[in-house]
Parts: structure tokens; C-alpha cells; sequence
């Protein structure tokens, strides 16, 4: 009974930790401009993210090394170095996209310039990092970021119909602009398989203390967790696409997608969506924070770890916190945060293959692994989405500039 | 530690972790004896900023950005090779560790560091 109790925690928290400001951006963009038809795009990438948090979670539990000493052990110094500076860089910008949210979130509720909620939003991450154990932080914001559910039930309310979303499973292009439809294609693989995801999953398993005992659960989190979370994304998209795609409007600002629970919900209804995206997206901003302070001190051997005290990791520490004073800077310029997020996205799919590829090696290092190594269906999925995720990564930037930036 | 080991999986880049279970440094580097007698074996793990040179480009471009001094460790006193290296005694005994001794003054003032 404990057990399933710890599962169903473990399942709540991955749900509310899934969505963040990547998703919310690109579902809601992609319903308002292609109504259904993206929705294949999601399943193909809560699929990848699947996939490799269970192999990264299974590796961390079995060999007690995460991530990005996977990737140093593998890639070896140089490579591996770059690796982590591509994937810092692209942390960076992520948490700096993550942050911005939270302010314009804020925004929506409290009206007090910008740039205070900027600050606001950054101190409240830091003391809710220094404060809280690992376990409370994880769900506490996963929980609160279940009220993202309300967009689901805003979804069916809005009497969607039900063929043209089947049929948006189907992969197909009705449109007459390919370059911005695929465009979405690469953001909506991206925004589901952002690498924080992957660096956190495998790090977290370990601040856990997770055993090979714990497997079940890892699986259970990562299936369940992470599809139940694709779930909340295509209830934005076909929420957009009821309500913005019949009249042409692109939802630029995310007071537009609040609209999403407030038209068919009404009061509560907003109230509940701001809080979800409120707290689904603070989540991701520290899970963000620690990703960037786990790579570096997995790199560079540092000890590491929430479940140490800050005395007992201090350069692990100090890194959280550079991380987040960063990503406060980058935003604090006054770039636009959605298209900070936007950028965030693309280039993440362009470093993922580097922390995919080594992952998929441990996992199948039999002397690493033993009889917990990799079997058929784990390689036949791995290997099926390490190819999609090649060939987006390498289709992005190019895409990115034929779409310009998606606009067309 | 005696028997064979795999160099470029089994050590090279991985964890060490001293006898209290802490995490103290990677291996960055070995340095090896008769190899040219064709029965190579680990003298000494090097680990440290100025070992990245022997690392190729990037790694020598890595090693003139950081700072930090080197730290060798006798294979003898390897404990164990498992994922990581365990090594027999604490990490001030090998020198390793100084980085994160440097960065504890400043963390160590603010409430709750120690929690």
C-alpha cells in the first residue's frame, strides 16, 4: 500500500512537472495556428522523454552516476566539455525563458512593473531551493502545478470536435506554409523532450536514494508521469485551437493563454489555470536551476547533491545560485520572454543528441549495467527516437530561419 | 588495487569518491608504466585543472581558462573500482576536495547551511 502511495506521489508530481512556459508557448501557438493537427508531434515527444528518463533514471539507480557523468565518461574530456558548455548555454537560456514566465504570470495577477516581479520571482525560487528538502520542493510545485488539469476540463467544455482531434494523431500537413508547420513540428518535440528534463530525471533518481528495488517506480513515473503530463499539453493545443484558430488570433502573451480556462471556466476557472502555470513553471525554473549545478559538478567531480547541506556541497550550491542570478540577467534586459523560451526550445534540440547518445551507451555497458542493462524494447524505442531526435536536431536552426522564427 | 582494469571505460573520466563515500574529483588523467613492455599498468590518477593538457585541444584550452593545482594518488591507494574509484582515506589526505574547501567560507555564513 506504501508503495503504490509512493507511486501515485511520484506520477502527481511528474505531471505537474512536465509542463513548463516551452509547453505552454508552442501547444498553445500550435493549436491557434494548425488547430489538431500537431497533436502527433506531442505523442512522439512525451514518447522520447519517456524513453530516455527511464534509461537515464534506470542508470542512475543501478550505477549511482547521473547524466553528465555518463556524458564525460563517454564523449571523454573534450567532447564531453562541449557537450556541457552547449547544454549549460542551453539551461541558461531555459531557466532565463522560465523565469520571465513566472513574472508574466505575475504580472497578470499583481500590477507592479515587470521588472520588480523579475526580482520577486528570482529571490522566491532561491528560498524555496534553500528551504525545502528535495522532496517537498518537487511536490510541492508538481502538486500545486496540477491545477493545470483545469485546462483539460476548460478543453472538453468547449465541445471540441472529437473527429478532427482523432484525425490530429495522424500525421498530416493541411496547410499551405510547410516551413512554419514543420517549425512547430521541431518546437513541439522540443518543448516536450527539453534537456533540464533528462539532467534532472537521472540526478533525481540519486537525491531520492532510489534502489534497484525503487525500478518499478522509476518506470511507473516516467510512463505514467510524463504521458499523463502530454495529456495537460493537448489539452492546450485544442484548447488554442477552440478559441483562437476560428478567429485568427495568435496568442502572443500568456494572460492569452489563461484565457483558455477563464472563457469556458470563468473566474475560477482563470484563478486555477494562473496558479498551474504559476507553479508548473516556478517548478521547472528550479529543476532548471539545479540541472545547470548538477551538469557542472557531474563534469567536474564535484560533490553534488540537495540531499547534501549546502556545507557539505558548497560549490554545487554556489552553482544553483550563479544559475539563477543568470537567468535572471538574461531576462532582466528586457528581451521578450517568449521569444527567449522560443529560442530555448529550438536550440535544445540541437544539443539533445549529446546527452541522448551517451545515455543509450551506459545503458547498454553490461560491465555498468549488469542484468540491468537495456533490453530489446528499451533499444528498439531508444534507438527509434535518437534517430527522430537527429534528424530534428539537425533540421532546426535551418528551419528556424526558412520559417523566420515561425512566422512564416 | 590489483587485477585488471579497463583504462578508457572503466576509469578514465570517472567519479572518485573518497572513504567517507564523498565525491572528491574525476579521474583526469593516468599515468601509466610498461607500456612499451607491452604489460601496461596505473601508477597514478592525476586529477586537476593543469592535467587537462594532456587531454587534446580542448582540454589544454580548458587548462589554461582554470585555475587549480594537481593532485596525484597512487594507484595503491585505490580501494575499490566499481562505477566510481573509492579511494582508502579521506579526500584532505590526497590534497582533493580543495575547491569545494574554498567555496564552504562562502556558503557556510548564510542560515541553514549547515541543515
Amino acid at each position: 500500500m506504501k508503495k503504490v502511495f509512493e507511486i501515485a506521489l511520484g506520477i502527481l508530481a511528474a505531471i505537474g512537472g512536465f509542463v513548463d512556459i516551452g509547453d505552454i508557448v508552442f501547444n498553445t501557438a500550435a493549436g491557434a495556428l494548425f488547430q489538431y493537427q500537431l497533436l502527433w508531434a506531442v505523442v512522439i515527444g512525451v514518447g522520447a522523454i519517456v524513453t530516455y528518463s527511464e534509461m537515464c533514471g534506470r542508470v542512475a539507480v543501478v550505477s549511482q552516476r547521473a547524466a553528465f557523468d555518463a556524458v564525460r565518461e563517454r564523449l571523454g574530456f573534450g567532447v564531453g566539455l562541449l557537450a556541457l558548455v552547449a547544454g549549460q548555454l542551453v539551461n541558461l537560456l531555459t531557466l532565463a525563458a522560465e523565469i520571465g514566465g513566472i513574472a508574466l504570470a505575475l504580472q497578470l495577477v499583481a500590477g507592479l512593473p515587470f521588472r520588480v516581479l523579475l526580482v520577486i520571482a528570482v529571490l522566491a525560487l532561491g528560498l524555496a531551493i534553500w528551504a525545502m528538502p528535495f522532496e517537498w520542493i518537487e511536490r510541492v510545485f508538481g502538486y500545486i502545478g496540477l491545477a493545470l488539469l483545469v485546462f483539460a476540463v476548460g478543453a472538453i467544455k468547449l465541445h471540441p470536435d472529437w473527429g478532427g482531434v482523432a484525425s490530429g494523431f495522424v500525421p498530416h500537413a493541411d496547410t499551405g506554409d510547410l516551413a512554419v508547420y514543420l517549425f512547430f513540428v521541431v518546437g513541439l518535440l522540443g518543448a516536450a523532450t527539453v534537456p533540464y528534463e533528462v539532467y534532472f530525471y537521472s540526478s533525481g533518481a540519486i537525491e531520492e536514494r532510489w534502489t534497484p528495488k525503487d525500478l518499478g517506480i522509476n518506470k511507473a513515473n516516467a510512463i505514467i508521469g510524463y504521458s499523463l503530463g502530454g495529456l495537460l499539453s493537448f489539452a492546450l493545443m485544442i484548447t488554442a485551437a477552440e478559441l483562437f484558430y476560428p478567429r485568427e488570433i495568435s496568442p502572443e502573451t500568456l494572460g492569452s493563454v489563461a484565457l483558455g480556462a477563464n472563457v469556458p471556466l470563468g473566474e475560477l476557472g482563470l484563478l486555477l489555470g494562473l496558479i498551474g502555470i504559476l507553479f508548473a513553471v516556478s517548478g521547472a525554473a528550479i529543476d532548471t536551476a539545479f540541472a545547470g549545478a548538477y551538469n557542472l559538478a557531474q563534469f567536474f567531480g564535484w560533490e553534488w547533491g540537495k540531499y547534501r547541506t549546502a556545507v557539505e556541497a558548497p560549490r554545487f550550491t554556489l552553482a544553483w545560485m550563479v544559475m539563477l542570478v543568470l537567468g535572471f540577467l538574461i531576462v532582466v534586459t528586457g528581451v521578450d520572454p517568449i521569444q527567449v523560451t522560443e529560442y530555448s526550445v529550438i536550440f535544445s534540440v540541437v544539443a539533445l543528441p549529446a546527452t541522448y547518445v551517451p545515455i543509450l551507451l551506459v545503458a547498454n555497458d553490461r560491465a555498468y549495467m549488469g542484468n540491468y542493462a537495456n533490453g530489446r524494447i528499451a533499444n528498439v524505442f531508444g534507438i527509434f527516437y535518437l534517430a527522430v531526435i537527429l534528424v530534428v536536431a539537425v533540421a532546426a536552426i535551418p528551419l528556424m530561419i526558412i520559417s523566420n522564427m515561425g512566422q512564416g | 588495487m590489483s587485477g585488471p582494469v579497463d583504462l578508457a571505460l572503466g576509469i578514465l573520466d570517472h567519479q572518485l569518491l573518497d572513504s567517507e563515500g564523498r565525491r572528491c574529483g574525476n579521474v583526469d588523467d593516468l599515468e601509466l608504466q610498461g607500456v612499451r613492455e607491452g604489460a601496461p599498468r596505473v601508477e597514478t590518477i592525476l586529477v586537476g585543472p593543469p592535467v587537462w593538457r594532456g587531454r587534446g585541444a580542448i582540454g589544454r584550452l580548458a587548462a589554461a581558462v582554470a585555475r587549480g593545482r594537481s593532485v596525484r594518488v597512487p594507484w595503491s591507494e585505490v580501494e575499490k573500482v566499481d562505477s566510481g574509484v573509492r579511494l582508502k582515506q579521506p579526500a584532505e589526505a590526497y590534497g582533493l576536495g580543495r575547491g569545494d574547501a574554498r567555496a564552504r567560507k562562502l556558503v557556510a555564513w548564510i542560515p541553514g547551511a549547515e541543515r
